[in-house]
């Protein structure tokens, strides 16, 4: 009797557990058929882990910088942990958070979002934090971050935030219930479209240049880091035009750098050795590259790994050299489809302008 | 039995809370939310009339969290115009530069708001008479001496909007006055 008494206990508590999670399934948002850029942290996780180079940072370097290219053109086995507004003490988490899994030869870190002293906007927050896998590193990077409206109880139970999404549901949650598509090219967000960049504004005048002392303690903690597992930590500044990178900014990095040994690349002061040219290799008037932008300015930090950082050529190895196979299959599946894509919009965009004329 | 349809209430009461909360506004891809995501709708409340210092050209009011639309009309052809994509999100940040000054918005539904409005030199000025190149004593003249301290600026909030002068560090004259919304702080 008191056995059939527990049996229903765990019937009830299993129904109860089970629609809970089924309901937290259904209405997170599972940024699989918009906003994509909000899966890009949670592949990681199901990647093979022995990557020379690892990315940290924000859109600067998953819009920019393509691992294939490493791949193919000089063998380097590369992944990007970028998200979109990425701030600094985000990429330092993701960069202990990567440890638990591999150490790489050399981190890359992109600059940009040390301008960010303060946590900013929950919705890029989530995009950055909800992808992770729980660790102690997770947690520090949700307190870290959130910003004086945010609950961490929220990020634990997500259902919590996401209750009132039900009346936004669509066919796409269902669809994604369980899994979602791969959305990138390890960590690479691909575009082929051209928007060049014409009356990029300047920057406005600031009241203070310096970087808050919250985002310089996290470039010291990575560069820290970095010295404690042997790695390699690379400073860049991509290329990109829009936010403004002021020269008082700059003067920090560079500072910085050379205090701690480090190298450093700002990509906005080699347009001309990178062949970037703004009319073309642009998607969004020059806030992040299109894949010709961003193979170009690939092609170079790949010569730059291996003559200055020393990385080998792994081409000849042959499970790594399959892998990368499958992924060249996908990648120039999807530029592919995207240019038929584009070529279509010209196609059914045209009459309408002759109706027009 | 008994437990097992305490389970089915339960979780038939979770569905319901699911659809409850309409107050909040939540994470999601097709909203313009081109700076930064979760929208609190501060800015659609406050788009109908001017709020706050304000700032006043060819007879147009350009007032922050204002619809841009009809300034930008009145204002007619800017110098130059440019429009900066967010990352991830939908929604366009526009930035319309003319002789004297800068107009930058953000998206908010339907409409574009004022965010920002930025003077960039002497031949233009505050209704109330301040320019570029002024004396802090001036400016407190004119707007008193309770602005706040923020990042190098000293901020006169008023209405949910700020007015903030940057002064130059070496002889204390205006060197960038600028209208900024708070919905975006």
């Amino acid at each position: 009797m008191k056995k059939k008494k527990w049996v229903r206990w765990a019937v009830s508590a299993g129904i109860v557990l089970g629609s809970l999670y089924l309901l937290q399934r259904l209405l997170l948002p599972k940024y699989a058929a918009d906003v994509i850029e909000g899966a890009l942290i949670a592949e990681y996780y199901d990647e093979e882990k022995d990557h020379d180079v690892v990315f940290i940072g924000d859109c600067e370097v998953y819009e920019n910088f393509s691992p294939q290219v490493l791949w193919d053109e000089y063998g380097i086995n590369s992944y990007i942990r970028g998200s979109a507004q990425q701030l600094i003490w985000q990429s330092y988490y993701l960069l202990e958070d990567t440890l638990r899994y591999e150490k790489p030869d050399v981190v890359i870190f992109n600059v940009l979002s040390l301008k960010y002293n303060e946590p900013q906007k929950e919705a890029y927050n989530r995009m950055t934090l909800e992808g992770m896998e729980w660790s102690l590193s997770k947690v520090n990077a949700i307190r870290a971050s959130m910003t004086e409206e945010e609950n961490f109880l929220d990020y634990v139970f997500p259902i919590l935030r996401y209750h009132s999404r039900w009346s936004e549901l669509s066919g796409a949650d269902l669809d994604y219930l369980f899994d979602t598509p791969k959305v990138s090219h390890n960590g690479y967000y691909m575009r082929v479209d051209v928007k060049p960049a014409e009356n990029v504004p300047p920057g406005r005048v600031l009241g203070d240049y310096e970087f808050g002392e919250n985002a310089r303690s996290y470039l010291d903690k990575m560069a820290q880091l970095c010295r404690e597992n042997d790695i390699e930590l690379v400073l860049i500044k991509a290329p990109s035009l829009y936010p403004y990178w002021y020269d008082e900014w700059e003067e920090q990095v560079e500072r910085f750098a050379e205090e701690n040994g480090l190298r450093y690349l700002n990509f906005l002061e080699l347009v001309e050795e990178t062949d970037l040219d703004f009319s073309t290799d642009t998607y969004d008037a020059g806030l992040h590259l299109n894949l010709s932008g961003a193979e170009k300015v690939t092609r170079y930090l790949g010569r730059f790994l291996r003559e200055q950082c020393g990385l080998e050529d792994r081409r000849g190895e042959e499970h790594l050299a399959r892998r990368w196979e499958e992924k060249g299959t996908a990648y120039s599946r999807d530029r592919d489809e995207q240019y038929r894509a584009l070529e279509l919009k010209a196609g059914t965009d045209q009459p309408e302008k002759q109706e027009d004329s | 039995m008994k437990r097992l349809k305490i389970a089915v209430i339960m979780t038939a009461a979770m569905l319901l809370m699911a659809g409850c909360g309409d107050s909040e506004r939540v994470i999601s891809g097709d909203e313009n939310q081109s700076s930064g995501g979760t929208v609190t709708g501060e800015g659609s409340a406050a788009s109908a009339a001017a709020k706050g210092y304000t700032f006043v050209s060819q007879g147009v009011t350009v007032g922050i969290d204002m619809d841009a639309a009809p300034i930008v009309e009145g204002l007619g052809e800017p110098v130059s115009y440019y429009e900066a994509a967010s990352c991830a999100f939908e929604g366009l940040d526009k930035i319309f530069t003319y002789n004297s000054f800068v107009i930058e918005t953000y998206p908010d539904n339907e409409k574009d708001l004022v965010s920002r409005v930025i003077l960039m030199d002497d031949s233009v000025s505050t209704p109330e008479g301040v320019t570029i190149g002024d004396t802090r004593a001036r400016v407190e003249e004119v707007y008193g001496t309770e602005g706040a301290e923020e990042s190098g600026r000293v901020v006169y909030s008023k209405d949910g909007m700020k007015l903030c002068f940057i002064f130059n560090a070496e002889d204390d004259s205006v060197i960038s006055i600028e209208y900024q919304s708070t919905v975006l702080d």
